[in-house]
């Protein structure tokens, strides 16, 4: 019944980008999420807060933020997710989104 | 976040309530005040397994429009209906609080201080009242914020705005009506029982939710204006909201109570009048009052462009 919530840290062997100023973006509409991206010193791993009213998808959660984190090289980053039942495709729209701004890429 | 400028030009309909909180001062100026990083979520929603959100679904900032002190206070409609729960309330009441305080430290210090460099409270409504997920909270939260009105008065002024998707319903309504100007969008709509509740109180008879036109000529924007319950009525941008802002944040404080609903003997005569008018007329249709109120082809009224239609209209006095 309660939120279910998933911590865990990325690291990659390869890190190219981080980011400068902290971003929000997103809106916990339904099917939605908002995340915070947040510079944090973590010696390049990227760690990861998720609460979610879903539960059994943590292994699916992992693998999208693994795609993100993989496909940016980022590091040094906490990011911090309030989900509202959004699907993978949609999390992964919005974690580039915010990368995006946070980079202005 | 868009650029401030595309703010400006952007549907104040389909807009965010940070992009109207940031579009609606000026450029470079917004403050968050209890922002998303801050992580004010609601307790009780993470009980019931209730997906949360930083902000709580709603917005607080301050910015200036010109010389004047803007406290902004936007809701989230996408957010559990725009509803009002502890934390959330807790933001408007400490906000406007801010803004009273604010205000009165100023006068204190700078007695000759002119009226547009007095601060203002802004509110962008959407919203259907009290979450009903923090029942006693979230209702003590409205009463809070009432409380908070009528401290704001003859000090601060309170300004409205509605033209958001959800509208301003429920215990927000009362809220709404209680400020001392309200600024609305011909989307704008306004009322205390929501259509779909008394739809499903009362039966399709009494009132179809579904009759999208049913709905906006009883509760949007250009009935509300005809009626005089809204004071101001504008395009449905963000720009056209802050010009609107910009024009009331500069009169003084005095100039209010002639647009305030409630709040004084002259204003409930006003009222009764109105109430002993509906109970003579028994109107079975907006548009009955709308010929009353001087307006010879109702009809039309619904359809003609915005401009041609704040040229034309005749609004109702009682």
């Amino acid at each position: 019944m309660a939120l279910n919530t998933l911590e865990f840290d990325l690291k990659l062997d390869e890190v190219t980008h981080s980011i400068d100023t902290p971003i929000h973006l997103g809106v916990v509409g339904s099917g939605d999420m908002e995340v915070l991206m947040e510079p944090k010193d973590l010696k390049g791993a990227v760690s990861v807060r998720i609460v979610t009213p879903v539960a059994g998808f943590d292994e699916l959660w992992k693998r999208v933020v693994e795609k993100f984190v993989s496909e940016t090289l980022l590091g040094d980053v906490h990011l911090e997710i309030n989900d509202n039942n959004a699907t993978p495709a949609v999390v992964l729209l919005r974690l580039r989104q915010g990368f995006a701004e946070a980079t202005g890429e | 976040m868009p650029k401030w400028n595309d703010l400006q030009e952007q549907s104040f309909l389909e807009s965010d309530a940070r992009a109207r909180a940031v579009g609606l001062v000026d450029e470079g100026t917004y403050t968050e005040l209890a922002g998303p990083f801050d992580r004010f979520y609601s307790p009780h929603l993470e009980v019931l397994g209730e997906a949360v959100e930083f902000d709580d679904g709603i917005v607080t900032a301050v910015g200036k429009i010109g010389k004047t002190p803007v406290f902004v206070i936007s809701q989230e409609g996408r957010f559990i209906g725009g509803s009002v729960g502890e934390v959330g309330g807790a933001k408007m009441v400490n906000t406007i609080r801010l803004a009273i305080e604010f205000h009165d430290k100023l006068v204190a210090d700078y007695p000759d201080i002119s009226d547009e460099e007095k601060p203002v409270v802004v509110i962008s409504f959407e919203t259907g009242g009290v979450r009903l997920h923090e029942s006693n909270a979230g209702l003590l939260a409205h009463a809070e914020v009432m409380d908070q009105l009528q401290k704001a008065r003859h000090k601060v002024p309170v300004i409205t705005l509605i033209g958001s998707k959800v509208g301003c319903f429920g215990g927000m309504g009362f809220v709404a009506a209680a400020t001392d100007a309200i600024v609305m969008s011909e989307f704008g709509r306004l009322g205390l029982t929501g259509p779909e509740v008394i739809e499903q109180e009362m039966g399709k008879e009494e009132f179809d939710s579904s009759d999208r036109a049913l709905v906006f000529r009883t509760t949007g924007g250009r009935h509300k204006y005809i009626m005089g319950d809204c004071n101001v009525l504008v395009h449905n941008t963000i720009g056209a909201f802050r010009e609107a802002v910009a024009k009331l944040a500069v009169l003084p404080v005095s100039e209010f109570e002639k647009m305030r609903r409630i709040g004084s003997p002259e204003a409930v005569e006003r009222q009764l009048r109105a109430v002993a008018l509906a109970a003579e007329m028994q109107p079975q249709d907006a548009r009955d009052v709308w010929v009353k109120a001087g307006n010879p082809d109702p009809v039309a009224l619904t359809d003609i462009p915005l401009d041609e239609f704040l040229a034309d209209v005749k609004r109702l006095s009682v």
